[in-house]
Parts: C-alpha cells; structure tokens; sequence
C-alpha cells in the first residue's frame, strides 16, 4: 500500500520526468530554484559555514558584520521618467523611476500633493518570482517603502515633502508615481530600493507651472507647463533604509539572499540626516527581546550615517558624469 | 434589487465626515482632554469571548470601544493543492471589513497590508512543527472600526487560535501607541488615528517577553521610541493577563 | 473491506461508537432518530431552534440587527446615502440588498472564492422584501425628482448553520425596524447634508425630512425553510441536516399570513400538495413566534 505522503516524497525525489504533462511545467517550476540557487536547498555544511563566519565577523565573501557591499549608482537611466537612477549592491540590481503628473488634491488634504511607490519583482530576478510568486514580495516591499519615506497620517518624518508637491489648492498639485524594479535579487532589496528612490528623486526635475490668473473660482484653473525650466526637487530629508538581519546572536547589514535564508528575523529602520527614525519594519517569524530591538535601533542609526554620506558621494558623481555624457 | 432594477446609481454620504479635514488645534496643545474621556495612557476597556463562530475550529470575538472584530480559525486542514510538500505547517491570514465598518461605506473589500502584517504577528507564535503538511487558516472580520483595528484583530486571533486548540508558545497581544504634538496616547480611536503624526504598534508574547512584530511610522527620536515602546509592552503583559483570564473562563464554563 | 455497502453498515451499526457512526453513515444516523420523531438537537421535527435578536449591534450604521436562530448569526445594518432619482419614478427611493459571506462564517468558504450560496440569498432577499411592499419606496424622497434616500442594506453571516435565508430576512426586517434617518438639509451648493443645530440653522437651511425619521413597515415578511425528506418535515434544519437531506422548502408568508413567496428549488423529493400545506402551516406558527420576537427586541430597545 502507498500512502500519500509516500508518493509526495517520491515526487521530489524523481523529479517531474514522469508526471503527467500538464503537472510537467508546474513540478518544475517548483522545484527550479531548488537546484539554480542553492538557498532553498543549502546543506547543513554551507549554513554551518554562513552562520560559523558571521559569528566571527568574516563572512563568506570577506566583508565584516556591518559592511556593504560595493555600490553603484547610475542617474538618468530612463529618459521618459522626470527622474530615475538604478543602483546595484553587489550582485542585487534595482531601478527606480519617477514620474510626474498633474492631478487632483485629496479632499482629506487639499494642501498637498500624493505619492505612490510602487515596486514590482521582475521574474527574471530570481525564479521564485516566476508567474505570481513575486506579489506578496512586490506588495510587502511597496508598504515598507511607504512607510519609510512618507511618515505618519499627518505628514510628520516625510522624506518627501508633500506639501511642495502643491500647485493650485485643493484643485491641482502633483502625484508623484515612484516605480520600483527588481532586476536582479539577490538579498538586502528594501536597503537598495530605498537607496535607488533618493537616487532617482535627486536626479528628478520638476517642470515649472505657470497658473493662468484668471481662472474661474469653481472651475479647473488653467496651467501652462513649461518645457525649459524645471524645479530640483528637495531631497534632503529623504531618509535612507538600512536593515539588520539577525543571524544566530549576530546582527549584519546588506545580506546577500543565502545569508537571508539563514535570518530568524530582521528589522528594516529609515532614518533621516537627523539621525531621527522615520519607519521600521519587522520581519521573520522569530520574536525579539525589545531590548535587543532597541539595541538593533541604534546599530542602525550608525551605520545609516555612513551609508547616508556614501550615497551622498555616489549620487553626486553619478550626476557629474551623466552631465559629461 | 428591490426598488428599480439596473445600473446602481452613484450615491453620496450625507454625513460630514468627509469634509471635516483640518487637524483640530487641541491635538497641538499639551493637555487635552480625549473625545472619550480616557487618559492619555489608559487603554479601552477590553471585552473579549471566545468560540463565537460554532462552524469554525476557533474562534473569537474582540470588542475595544467602538472596534468590533470577529476572528475565525479552520484547520489544520488540506493545503491547497498547488502548494509544495513541506515538513512544518502553514499559516495563512486574511483581513477584510465589512462594507459598514467605516464611517463612509466602503467596498467592504480584503486588506493585503494587515493580512500580512497579521501573519507576521502570529507565525512566531505558532509552533509550526505540531501540524506538518497542513494549513491553518486565520480569518478576520472587522465588523467595526473604531480605531487601533489591527492590534484589536492580531490580540484576538490569538485567543481564536488558543480557543482553537492550536500549539503556541505564548500568546500574542498587541497594541499601539500614537504621537500626537508632544503626547503619547495608548489605543487611538479612528479620529486620533487620522490626525496622528506617528504611530507605534508592537505584538509581544508577554510570558517570554518577545516582540514578534513591530511597525513603527513618522519620525521619532531615539527617547521617544523608548518611551512609546516601553507603554506598548506595558499595555500588552496587561493585555494578555486579560486574554488568559478569558480563555480560562471559557475552560471552566465548559467543565461546568 | 466494503464499507460502502448497506449490508456492511447494518452489521457495524451495532458495534461502532456514536460519533464514528454519525460521521459514516449520516443518512441512517438521521433517519434513525426521525424514527423516534426526534433529531440529533433534541428537537421535535417541527420546532425552530431558539432564537434571538438584538437591535442597534451596529454604531457606525442608521439601522442595524443581529440575528440568531440557533448557530445560525446574521448581522445586517444599513446605511443611508443620497442619489438622484431616475426621472421614471422622480418621487423614490431606492434600497440595495447585498448579502455577504465572509471567510469566516463556514469551512467552505475561502477568501477570493464567494461562496455559491451568497449571490441566491441576495436575489432572494431582494425579490422577497421588494415584492412583500414592506417598505413605500415614496417614504425615501426627499425633493422630488433631485435627491432621495438610497438605502444600502449589507447582511454578513457570521456563523453558517443552516436556514441562511430565514435567518437573514429577519436580520434584515429587523434592522429596517431599528433604521433611524438622519435629519438632512439641502446645503448652498444642492447637496443634501446632515443637518446639525451649530452649522445648519440659518433659515435657508431647513431640515428637508424633520417628520420621516422612520419608517413605516406595513406587512413585514417573515420566512421558515423546512427539509422535505422521505414523508418527514423538519423545521429550521441545521447545516448538518441541509448537507445530507437536500430537498428545501422556504415559504414566506406576511405579517397578515399571506403568502408572498414560496421556493423549492428543485431536490430529489417530490413534494404532494399535502406536504406543501404542512410546510404552510409551519410558517403560519413560525411567523406569530418571529412576530413576538420582533416586537420584543422593539420594546427592548425603546427601555433602553
């Protein structure tokens, strides 16, 4: 007699070869990533060796604990948008691109302009985003994002400026549509997305509307844009996001996808140039003691400070050089 | 529909609410007084039940105020067939409001954002080994909003869990803070919630003191975190004092 | 090992514990206590489960009820908006029925897949209260032919055990009961407002509906489902009962005990004129009892 459980096991042990053809293409779907990167399937040697470096502050590609890995920003990467810059951090490659367009105010706050981020995990980054497996990936980033760079209810930490979005109260003001891409992941994605928003938000130029002065009071006011002159938008206060993963009793920044796969849990933490905090988000299954929580908190808050002057620097050159070209 | 058949017509809402978009002066001042006469770190009175749907395996119903919840849980039962073998359990959460939860009528549609932010609360809880090759299924219905929704729908889905039998560590009691000007108040009401300038929302197990989730929104200085935490990990041993004593009246009633 | 058999099952029935039998042969399980005029609740075959009703569950809504008829949990509110009348019937008001499960009111219900039962309630409601003339549609005008009442009606179910129709039309007549309009105003700009003494006193601004904040029900419908199964009726079946015997009757019969409605969609019971009587008189006993208890949760809520 076969019980189900027998034939399951049989399942992933002899492979997709001889099942029916329309399971064919889901079976290896499934089991694809299991062989192409090795994180799902590392053996018992492999995480022994991640976990064994990091308490010893080497790990495996030879950074330390609280070490980036290289950073490259480009600027200007899609001509259509009003701003976009694309960064990689070691083998993890993201875009970001922002638009502008004129819309109309939320009655909740007329004085202000809205922003949407957005963030889709392209399928070719990783197989696991194949077909739908990057929603809840793509949703969880969007929010956490969200959270990071637009504050609380009232406004308050905004790394954006809502209010300088404002044209016409209440009857026109700009959205702001900030698109993410995941190209290539692999680990430490919010970190690089975030780096990529304030890269593409420095390199956004904001065209300069004129506001015909005769407009009727309950009417749409007319609006002339202009095609020469454009407004450097203010990115001072946008935060970076820096996350902590925990990995047995230590903490690391910028894991690479096998390093996250050994995590119990992560905070992510945004923090200004104030060195003020401005979203934090928890992540993996495993609770925290709130003292450890707190310690996490201000490793971040030193580290961001580096990393903060770093993008600072690399955003500069990349806009020094895309002028030259 | 009753009435005339066809296209809904598009409708409005005569109530003022949405109108009303300036933040009232008094959030800016530094003593008010709270539309509901609490204190600024007193939290609503609690009233919790459990097995409140008879068809689900667990179940419970929260009432904080005017925040009303229904939580539900099924299983373990049968994965969906499409999902993988795998040698620990799964947890699978939905969120949704009813249509006349809210002030405005809404669409009465899923919430993504809390659905997973409730997974995350509870799957450090749940001992995941006990139940292999299967899923529980954690559903909520807010049948009222009344503010603070989501640590109102995490705190009672763990005792629907616990009423359902499930293994866990401990269980998970949340709560949040919101910053308003200069103050700190415990448990927002909706109206405080839309005004606020931060918020901070901790899921704790309190028996082994571990913060299973935290979100924290606006900016906030490194004391005031503190302080914001410490209140919400306060609230919350007290909050779970509340949801064991419940879940060991439902026992002795049972045996009685 | 056959145990589908019925041979099989008449030897184990001796042997094999009361649950275990329950769960293997449901049918004889029941058939055997209807032997006895009894069912598994300890009910008479023609008793309803008790049942209950409170007014008001809801504080963000106009009208709102939550009723219970054994497990069965229905909690039905309505909210009231303003629309634009259609220029055939300039002088009314509209009302829009949505019955609602949710994920978790049953087993087979999962998020992103409605159950199939919910959209057949909704029509069913709908037709029911529409064709009962309960509500004067012509009560929900507020200025003839530029605003009136749109009254959104949502019942959730909150537990799912059997008779979800019965138990959500008396939700629903309930909370229409317990619907309390909101004094409006038409505003400057033509909208109609919630009239308020500090902002809306001016002169011009005269509450529209002063008069109507409640309304008239005239011939309240009320419902019970019965199972036809062999030459038995069972009232007020549970879940258990509707997924082992499927032959349903629903009548719906007024406060005045006309008839406004009748299903039987179908079922592999054959129903003679006889049976369809003795469902009627069922419902004819049911409605004075729903009546009562209508009039009860009234009362309640005016002491309060």
């Amino acid at each position: 007699m076969i019980t189900v459980e027998k034939i399951i096991r049989e399942e992933r042990f002899t492979g997709p070869s001889r099942s029916a053809p329309g399971l064919d293409r889901e079976i290896s779907a499934l089991s694809f990533p299991a062989q192409s990167q090795g994180m799902v399937g590392l053996s018992f040697g492999e995480q022994h060796f991640i976990q064994g470096g990091i308490a010893q502050d080497l790990r495996s590609d030879g950074r330390k604990r609280l070490t980036y890995r290289p950073i490259s920003i480009e600027t200007g990467v899609i001509p259509q948008a009003n701003g976009s810059a694309r960064v990689k951090l070691g083998a993890t490659d993201v875009i970001a691109s922002v638009k502008a367009e004129l819309g109309k105010p939320s009655p909740f706050q007329p004085d202000k302009g809205k922003v949407s981020i957005y963030v889709d995990c392209s399928p070719t980054a990783a197989p696991v985003f194949e077909g739908r497996g990057g929603d809840e990936l793509s949703a969880e980033l969007s929010t956490a994002l969200q959270r990071c760079l637009l504050g609380g209810k009232s406004g308050t930490g905004a790394g954006i400026d809502l209010s300088s979005l404002s044209i016409v109260e209440g009857k026109i003001c700009w959205d702001l549509y900030i698109d993410g891409l995941v190209v290539s992941s692999d680990g430490n994605l919010l970190d690089a997305l975030g780096a990529a928003i304030k890269a593409a938000l420095s390199n956004t130029g904001i065209p300069k509307v004129q506001v015909a002065a005769s407009a009727p009071s309950d009417g749409q006011p007319e609006v002339d844009i202009s095609d020469e002159e454009f407004l450097q938008f203010d990115t001072s206060g946008v935060p970076v996001i820096v996350t902590l993963t925990k990995v047995g009793r230590h903490y690391i920044v910028d894991a690479t996808s096998e390093e996250e796969s050994q995590m119990s849990s992560a905070i992510s933490v945004s923090v200004n140039r104030q060195g003020r905090i401005c979203g934090l988000t928890k992540r993996g299954g495993a609770g925290l003691d709130p003292s450890v929580i707190l310690d996490m908190v201000s490793v971040t808050k030193h580290v961001s400070e580096q990393l903060m002057n770093k993008l600072d620097s690399e955003i500069s050159a990349a806009e020094a050089c895309e002028e030259e070209s | 529909m009753a009435g005339k058949s066809g296209a809904t017509p598009t409708t409005y809402s005569p109530s003022p609410t949405t109108q009303n978009k300036k933040r009232p002066p008094i959030f800016n001042d530094v003593d008010w007084v709270r539309s509901d006469a609490r204190g600024f770190q007193q939290c609503r009175p609690a009233f919790l039940r459990t097995g409140a749907v008879n068809a689900a395996s667990g179940s419970a119903y929260a009432e904080f105020g005017n925040t009303k919840v229904i939580v539900s849980v099924f299983g373990p039962r049968e994965s969906k067939k499409a999902m993988m073998y795998s040698d620990v359990g799964r947890l699978n959460c939905n969120v949704s409001y009813t249509t006349f939860a809210t002030p405005v009528r809404g669409q009465g549609s899923d919430n993504k954002e809390f659905s997973s932010i409730l997974h995350k609360a509870l799957e450090g809880a749940i001992i995941l080994d006990s139940f292999p090759k299967t899923t529980v299924d954690v559903f909520a219905l807010v049948l009222e909003s009344g503010g603070s929704d989501l640590p109102v729908v995490i705190s009672c889905a763990s005792l629907a869990l616990a009423d359902a039998g499930i293994m866990m560590y401990d269980l998970v009691a949340s709560v949040s803070v919101s910053c308003l000007g200069k103050n700190l108040v415990i448990d927002p009401i909706s109206e405080e919630e839309r005004y606020q300038d931060g918020s901070v929302m901790i899921s704790c197990m309190p028996s082994r003191n571990e913060v299973t989730q935290l979100t924290v929104t606006g900016e906030w200085s490194t004391p005031k975190i503190h302080e914001a935490m410490e209140l919400c990990l306060d609230a919350c041993s007290k909050l779970g004092k509340i949801m064991r004593s419940c879940l060991k009246e439902a026992t002795s009633a049972l045996q009685e | 090992m056959k145990m589908g058999s019925a041979n099989a099952s008449s030897d184990l029935s001796s042997e094999v514990e009361v649950d275990a039998f329950r769960r293997l042969f449901p049918l004889r399980f029941h058939e055997r206590h209807l032997l006895e005029s009894i069912r598994p609740d300890a009910r008479p075959l023609g008793k309803a489960r008790d049942t209950t009703l409170a007014l008001g569950a809801v504080a963000s809504a106009d009208g709102s009820a939550l009723a219970k008829i054994g497990c069965t949990t229905m909690l039905a509110a309505i909210k009231m908006e303003i629309m634009t009348p259609t220029t055939e019937s300039p002088d009314e008001g509209c009302i829009a029925i949505d019955f609602h499960m949710p994920p978790i009111c049953s087993p087979i219900v999962r998020p992103g897949r409605p159950a199939e039962a919910a959209p057949v309630v909704s029509k069913q409601l709908s037709d029911t209260i529409s064709s009962s003339g309960m509500i004067n549609l012509k009560e929900l005008s507020l200025v003839n032919g530029k605003a009136a009442w749109m009254a959104y009606l949502d019942i959730y179910c909150l537990d799912a055990d059997g008779a979800l129709f019965d138990a959500a039309l008396l939700s629903a007549v309930a909370a229409f009961s317990h619907l309390q309009i909101p004094v409006v105003s038409l505003n400057d700009d033509g909208r109609i407002v919630v009239f308020s003494e500090e902002n809306g006193g001016k002169l011009e601004n005269e509450p529209v509906n002063k008069e109507k904040r409640k309304l008239k029900l005239s011939r309240i419908p009320f419902s019970l489902t019965c199972i036809l199964h062999k030459n038995y009726i069972l009232a007020d079946p549970t879940a258990e009962e509707e997924s082992i015997m499927e032959t349903l009757v629903t009548v719906v019969l007024d406060s005045s005990f006309q008839l406004v409605s009748l299903y039987k969609p179908g079922g592999p019971v054959l129903a003679y004129t006889s049976a369809v009587q003795d469902c009627l008189a069922l419902t004819r006993q049911r409605v004075k009892e729903l009546q009562k208890i209508l009039n009860e949760a009234i009362s309640d809520m005016e002491v309060d």
